[in-house]
């Protein structure tokens, strides 16, 4: 089932107010692991320490700053913060609609479920009007003391919450300097043929975590005092520009 | 541009292999404070610390364990962790494309760039303008650190985005939290459509800003003028990175540079 | 404005817009800049050879916009030497190399004031031939400062075996050049080499240096910009003209005279015009010849 509900709040724009509950909609399995001191594994601690006498800091003895240039802060009350934090309210702001594809994925944060609280039928009216006119929300909210940028989408019977990052925390692909080279229309050809034959409804449903398994079998063996097979194995000779219309010529009569 | 490379490898698909580096997509735009000792205002960092000897604890005495009982441990090595899907740590495979408007934004997790490494530029080239040509993404298996991962490789603004994907077991189901009721108020929906109809724009993110940051740096610039600053100790650092002699060396010399004026 | 067609060595060569004020507020035209150029070409020429050239182009003159220019023109002469290096993002590019006369004729007469080169040759664009001190004294601080502190980087060097020799930049500050010339050298060594430097003088004289880049750090003081050490960097050439209000050169100087001026009022005293640039070289020969022979190591390797 979906996850605990972590927030309440309300969905606005125009005269529309539809009261919601958050959940997480994804939870992650992971096997953990915990770091030891060597001599006699003892479980290590996370500690704050003086960056030059090398001790640790206890809490009482912790200030919070904000670093102007090298080596000056501004030191900052946490009472002082909390009254320039924005205030939490309960209401999710709707700027504007935009046709649904519209956003890179590149923006997305979290997804959230919204489940319906007491407005169930104008909740229901949102979701139908959403998934009749094809489109997501663009809103705002504060959630804890964080600023939150994000889409309300329909899905299926219910609303979703996606999170999104500000436009200047993604970093743009221009800044990568990436060149340009010129390509034969052969090449483009061969290579979008390779593409479509290759290509496969999605279904995510296929993939499994294998790696989970395989690490879990790892566990075992060294449990039960297997030696551990170290293989080392090899890397792709990468293509070389002068045979890709080959390499490309090549896969395509494999898969065709 | 100096980058931090995460990872390097190749991606492949079918016989064309692709020297490539993963590198950041995206940064936190967060207000990030520094811890300070309130004594004399040095900066702390966080350190691995050993409880029983109460010491912090070099690199080379940390190892990593797996928990099968109070106090005991099955260790496992780095090498040992790579051993276990060796190939997917070097290559991110492109086994199949699909079509990336089928991908429901939930699975979603986290977005990389890549970037040629030497050699790669026209492979590259040719995957970023036939995956832009035909509107498809493609699917691979990455092994990065502890972890697997599912990801989708796109091409975006002529370049490759690299996202990891949830597994799909990963996905909570959302039945339990349906609307019990099914009725639907048309004449509600109909306003509500009009409503969305006043609204409709072209998304561009560029209009929205971190209302919390804003308001936090408005405060600290407040703080500046109010001149409430503390400095840090001067950090007995060793001068720049050089090798040790060619400091000696130069501190050598300094001193009778010094003498002699 | 006067067309002229001249020969040197055998090739024709048209120059145009000589008459054309490039200096306005001093007079300095293209036929002025061109003679300039041609008569330090014996001293300028050793320091441009097989270097790919940086044009700085005021095809308007000193007061208004410029350009760099680090391909070499399509429309160049067919007898203009070139070569092929390759960028950091590993693009190729074609390069001129400045190796005659008709060819510092032809790139002046494109009204490329100054002339940028980097470290290393052409032939050897990851092997730095000198390491670089370059100093930029930050207002109020000036050249007399930057004096100061060459003087003093002078003697560090001298117990490690290694010679340096100074130069105006012709703009605010001075540049210092240790001659390695040794096929081994790399960017990686003397950008390590100069940092160290760099950052010893600034820990010793606080007040007077700084290491570090950023703005804030170089009020008042002389910044020694080691990052400079760089395959991707370009210097002003010595015998350089300046695209400033007058026709100040990037000028060697004999330590002695640094001596002499340093802590005496006028900064000014340090710079070098272009007339008095020619009769000095023409009296004394190329001060910076050394920086192109004479072969020294980095203490640590």
């Amino acid at each position: 089932m979906a996850g605990r509900a972590t927030w309440k709040g309300y969905i606005h724009f125009g005269s529309v107010d539809v009261p919601v509950k958050l959940h997480t909609a994804v939870k992650e399995e992971r096997i953990q692991f915990n770091l030891l001191h060597r001599p006699d594994l003892i479980k290590l601690k996370q500690q704050m320490v003086c960056a030059y006498e090398k001790v640790p800091v206890p809490v009482e003895e912790q200030a919070r700053g904000f670093e102007l240039e090298e080596g000056k802060y501004i030191l900052v009350d946490p009472e002082e913060l909390e009254q320039a934090e924005p205030a939490d309210s309960r209401m999710i702001e709707v700027h504007e609609f935009v046709k649904t594809g519209q956003i890179d994925p590149v923006f997305l944060e979290r997804t959230y479920y919204l489940e319906p609280d007491v407005n169930v039928k104008g909740y229901n009216a949102l979701v139908g009007a959403l998934e009749e006119m094809d489109v997501e929300g663009i809103c705002t909210w504060t959630m804890r003391k964080r600023s939150y940028l994000g889409s309300l989408q329909a899905r299926g019977k219910i609303l979703r919450l996606h999170t999104l990052r500000y436009a200047d925390e993604v970093i743009p692909v221009k800044s990568l300097d990436l060149q340009n080279f010129s390509l034969s229309e052969k090449e483009l050809k061969i290579g979008s043929d390779l593409i479509n034959q290759l290509t496969v409804p999605f279904e995510p449903q296929k993939f499994a975590n294998e790696h989970q398994k395989k690490l879990q079998k790892l566990i075992d063996q060294k449990g039960r005092g297997e030696k551990i097979a170290i293989l080392h194995p090899r890397r792709l000779q990468p293509t070389a520009p002068d045979n890709l219309l080959q390499a490309l010529e090549a896969s395509l009569k494999k898969v065709a | 541009m100096a980058r931090h490379v995460i990872w390097s490898g190749t991606v492949s698909f079918s016989l064309v292999a692709i020297p490539v580096q993963v590198v950041r997509a995206v940064e936190s735009g967060r207000v990030s404070f520094r811890m300070l000792h309130n004594k004399d205002y040095s900066p702390l960092t966080r350190r691995m610390f050993c409880p029983k000897e109460e010491l912090i604890v070099p690199p080379d005495e940390i190892v990593r364990g797996y928990e099968i009982g109070p106090d005991r441990y099955i260790l496992i090595t780095d090498e040992e962790l790579e051993s276990v899907s060796p190939e997917r740590s070097l290559t991110i495979e492109i086994i199949e494309f699909i079509d990336i408007e089928e991908v429901d934004l939930i699975y979603y997790d986290h977005p990389y760039y890549l970037v040629p490494a030497k050699g790669g530029e026209k492979a590259y080239r040719l995957l970023v303008e036939v995956m832009h040509r035909t509107n498809k993404a493609g699917l691979a298996k990455f092994v990065l650190g502890e972890r697997e991962y599912l990801v989708a490789v796109k091409s975006t603004e002529g370049g490759l985005v690299l996202i990891t994907l949830h597994y799909s077991d990963e996905i909570l189901p959302d039945e339990d939290i349906f609307p019990k009721e099914e009725e639907i108020a048309a004449e509600e929906q109909s306003r509500i459509k009009g409503s969305i109809n006043k609204m409709l724009a072209d998304f561009n993110p560029e209009q929205y800003a971190d209302a919390r940051r804003e308001k936090i740096m408005a405060f600290l610039k407040k703080k500046v003028k109010e001149k409430v600053m503390v400095q840090a100790p001067e950090e007995e650092k060793a001068v720049g990175e050089g090798p040790a002699d060619l400091i000696a060396a130069l501190e050598e010399s300094m001193r009778k540079v010094k003498e002699d004026r | 404005m006067s067309q002229k067609v001249i020969e040197i060595a055998g090739k024709r060569l048209p120059l145009s817009n000589l008459e054309k004020d490039l200096y306005p507020s001093y007079g300095f035209t293209k036929a002025h800049i061109l003679e300039y150029y041609r008569r330090v070409a014996e001293f300028i020429l050793p320091h441009l050879q097989d270097r790919a050239l940086t044009f700085k182009r005021y095809p308007e003159g000193v007061e208004r916009d410029f350009f760099f220019e680090k391909r070499c023109p399509s429309h160049r002469p067919a007898w203009a030497k070139t070569a092929e290096i390759t960028r950091d993002n590993g693009e190729r590019m074609t390069v001129c190399l400045v190796n005659d006369l008709e060819t510092l004729m032809w790139v002046e007469n494109l009204a490329s004031l100054e002339l940028h080169v980097p470290l290393a040759r052409a032939g050897s664009p990851a092997t730095p031939d000198s390491v670089v001190f370059d100093l930029d004294p930050g207002e109020p601080a000036n050249m007399l400062d930057c004096a100061r502190v060459a003087l003093i980087l002078r003697d560090l060097l001298i117990p490690l075996q290694l010679t340096s020799y100074v130069k105006t930049s012709g703009q605010k500050g001075l540049h210092v050049f240790v001659p390695l010339n040794r096929k081994e050298t790399t960017f990686e060594d003397t950008k390590e080499f100069s940092k160290a430097v760099a950052e010893i003088m600034q820990k010793n004289y606080p007040d007077l240096v700084t290491a570090k880049m950023a703005k804030e750090y170089r009020k008042a003081k002389v910044f020694i910009n080691w990052s400079q050490n760089d395959s991707s960097s370009t210097m002003i050439c010595v015998y350089s003209l300046r695209a400033r209000s007058k026709p100040y050169v990037s000028f060697p100087l004999a330590w002695r005279e640094l001596e002499n001026l340093a802590g005496q009022g006028d900064p000014e005293k340090l710079q070098v015009i272009h007339s008095e640039a020619v009769r000095r070289a023409e009296k004394q020969g190329d001060l910076f010849r050394e920086v192109l022979v004479k072969k020294q190591q980095l203490p640590h390797l």
